[in-house]
């Protein structure tokens, strides 16, 4: 991993923001609370107050390093199967979804589940074609693998955005409850503000 | 050389038909691709389960033409194909 890592007594290992050593890249407006996240580039990518944005340098705070099939479950909803059957259509074939399940130890149905849903998640396309008996035959087959990086990079920014949003929310639920609810408790007017929003 | 199960697929297309009298063998496949028979026979079947070839009691094999329609896909990629399945979004 290339950010620095410290140790956690009481849990696994986290991670701190290294701005020489990580893949990304963090950067700032120095006028106003505007931040941006960048991937695969060395220079600000855009100017805010018509200034060029600057590297965040001084972050203290550690992170749990993310868990890839966690990502994968929260942002998208799949799960570590859905990922081993997306593999399986990059692999070898044409296979049979009978062929999948009993490589992959899953129930026949878990397969047909999982090729649907990512159809859904524009990771795989399905074709239909036309069965000598009548009737139609599904086919799953991957999309082209830039698509797929841009998609699956694209729809986690999407998740991501809207995962600030909330702690931004959060922030701003904290601040305006210390202006309009002083005598009342704390978590309480917290934790109903965000009542309704969890999926 | 490895053969692969679309290898065996395009050869059978190629040398049948899906028309149930255009047919050929897995020991004619076998030698077109310079292979195992073994090993066309268990690809014929792998395509069999997929519906994409159909294996008659006499030995002949034939592409389907549902396996006429995935090569005219032309997908450089592999494919799942799930024949049981109902469309979900019929």
């Amino acid at each position: 991993m290339s950010n620095s890592e410290t140790t956690d007594p009481e849990g696994p290992q986290e991670i701190q923001y290294d701005p020489s050593a990580s893949r990304y890249d963090l950067f700032e407006c120095p006028d106003c609370d505007n931040v941006v996240l960048v991937l695969g580039r060395d220079d600000p990518p855009m100017s805010c107050h018509d200034e060029p944005m600057e590297r965040v340098t001084d972050l203290e705070m550690s992170v749990k390093p993310p868990d890839v099939r966690q990502v994968l479950l929260q942002a998208f909803g799949l799960p570590k199967a859905g990922l081993d059957i997306c593999l399986c259509v990059i692999g070898e074939g044409p296979l049979s979804a009978n062929e999948v399940a009993e490589t992959l130890g899953y129930d026949r149905s878990t397969v047909t589940r999982y090729l649907n849903k990512l159809v859904e998640l524009g990771l795989l396309r399905r074709s239909e074609l036309n069965r000598e008996a009548g009737g139609v035959v599904n086919v799953y087959h991957s999309v082209d693998l830039e698509r797929m990086r841009r998609e699956t990079l694209i729809g986690f920014y999407v998740w991501a955005g809207e995962a600030a949003s909330l702690i931004e929310d959060a922030n701003l639920t904290k601040q305006d409850y210390l202006e309009e609810n002083p005598d009342q408790e704390l978590p309480d007017v917290f934790w109903e503000s965000f009542q309704g929003r969890d999926s | 050389m490895v053969i692969t199960r679309r290898a065996v697929l395009e050869q059978l297309a190629t040398a049948s038909d899906s028309d149930p009298r255009e047919t050929t063998t897995s020991g004619a496949l076998a030698a077109a691709l310079e292979a195992d028979e073994r090993t066309i026979e268990s690809h014929l079947h792998g395509l069999a389960d997929c519906e994409l070839a159909r294996i008659r009691s006499d030995g002949s094999v034939r592409v389907t033409v549902t396996g006429e329609e995935l090569l005219e896909l032309e997908l450089d990629e592999l494919v799942i194909v799930d024949p049981e399945t109902i469309n979900p979004d019929e």
